[in-house]
């Protein structure tokens, strides 16, 4: 068969045909068993295809799973942690003898109690942390949007701030050089503001590496620490404010 | 902040649609990149890369009709710029084998199964995603020369040499041929 009837038969099985070219070739498969044979193969062979791919296995995650999830009851314990602080020093910060004691730690409500601006006393600066465990690149870009607003309202009204945005198990993802959505936006803040700084976890980097055979190539503004849970663990200790993401 | 969110919201009724749309497509994906690399890891990764993009990059879709060869094109993509040039060309795979718990009744239907993927697995990469885009993602002729950004007389003939492959594969493998298959990634 030459290389072009081959190719017609093959487009002849695959539908790719006319309803003319169709019609010849049916009528030449009448008159020729051989090319009906053929035909029949091929035929067989896709079905074979789509039979042997239907159902591939899929990842084993079960190690993978429960790490995460001990992940998980680490940050679930930090959160409740952080929530805890956070209502003690509001609470605190309702006594007015005690304000002073308590400045610099974190306050939402402004001096009116309408909680836009952060109060904090005007000589000391306010640190947060972000700790950021979602894949999810929308989520990753409200992020931005919230870390930024709160960088321009701070430096407006010329109070301190430093922010850490953390990434951590899934949440790397928005600092991986190939999967980041957002990679420019990340140099054009991080350019603009030294007091933002965006921190990849390097126990997931090694993790992704022996587990999935991942070589992490990161963007190049993150920074990298050896343990996400610890440095948000550490942050809070030293009083920094922890929002999980 | 605020602002932006109700903005957000707002103008991207389109994008959450295809947000979705873009998520119901995982298993179709997985399909087609375990088929091309016959690891699951490596075919996981490929998929959320490949999701991770799109859904990065939604706005770029003009024509939603068009979502299956738009998403497989960024694997096809993914695949050839990450994948291909670090993975040995062994012709033998991972986990070719189906899945032990096949019931011992459908023994011909397992053996039938993995004597395709380790024919499969002897394909040279490019005829091998020609093969399984027409053949298992039954793209068309012109869809799969989109996708792998090649032309169409490309995708035939690589088509054609593909399938003459495959054949001498399998008829060189009787029935009864020992199903050794080396486990390149132990568990």
């Amino acid at each position: 068969m030459k290389p072009s009837d081959e190719f017609e038969l093959n487009a002849f099985v695959d539908g790719e045909l006319s309803a003319d070219q169709q019609a010849e070739w049916l009528e030449a498969m009448r008159a020729d068993p051989e090319l009906a044979r053929q035909a029949c193969e091929l035929g067989q062979l896709k079905a074979q295809i789509r039979l042997a791919y239907g159902s591939p296995p899929q990842v084993r995650r079960r190690n993978a799973d429960k790490v995460r999830e001990s992940w998980r009851a680490v940050a679930a314990s930090v959160t409740l942690l952080a929530v805890g602080l956070v209502s003690g020093w509001l609470l605190h910060a309702g006594n007015p003898g005690e304000k002073t004691a308590n400045a610099g730690r974190f306050v939402v409500l402004d001096a009116d109690g309408r909680g836009q601006a952060p109060a904090v006393a005007a000589d000391e600066e306010t640190r947060i942390v972000f700790h950021l465990t979602n894949a999810d690149q929308t989520v990753a870009g409200e992020l931005l949007d919230e870390v930024e607003g709160m960088l321009n309202a701070y430096a407006a009204d010329g109070h301190p701030l430093r922010v850490e945005v953390v990434s951590h198990s899934e949440g790397l993802d928005l600092l991986r050089e190939s999967l980041s959505g957002h990679k420019e936006r990340i140099h054009q803040l991080a350019m603009r503001f030294s007091n933002l700084t965006f921190v990849a976890c390097k126990n997931t980097i090694d993790r992704l590496k022996v587990e999935r055979g991942i070589e992490v190539k990161l963007i190049p503004d993150a920074e990298v620490i050896d343990s996400g849970v610890s440095h948000v663990v550490k942050r809070q200790r030293e009083g920094w404010s922890y929002i999980r993401v | 902040m605020s602002e932006s969110k109700t903005n957000l919201f707002g103008s991207f009724g389109r994008r959450r649609r295809l947000q979705r749309q873009i998520g119901a497509e995982r298993d179709r994906l997985y399909r087609i990149a375990w088929s091309w690399c016959h690891d699951s890891y490596q075919a996981d990764d490929l998929v959320q890369e490949t999701l991770a993009r799109a859904l990065a990059k939604v706005d770029n879709l003009r024509e939603e009709s068009r979502l299956q060869v738009w998403l497989t094109q960024i694997l096809a993509n993914l695949h050839r710029d990450h994948y291909r040039r670090t993975q040995p060309e062994t012709g033998q795979d991972t986990d070719l084998l189906p899945s032990r718990d096949d019931p011992e009744e459908h023994a011909d239907r397992t053996q039938l199964i993995t004597r395709t993927r380790r024919a499969i697995g002897l394909l040279n990469d490019d005829q091998r995603q020609v093969l399984t885009l027409v053949d298992l993602a039954e793209f068309s002729y012109a869809d799969t020369a989109m996708i792998l950004n090649v032309p169409v007389g490309t995708v035939m003939s690589r088509l054609s040499r593909a399938r003459r492959r495959m054949r001498e594969i399998l008829q060189q493998q009787g029935i009864g041929h020992a199903d050794v298959v080396p486990l390149r990634r132990p568990q």
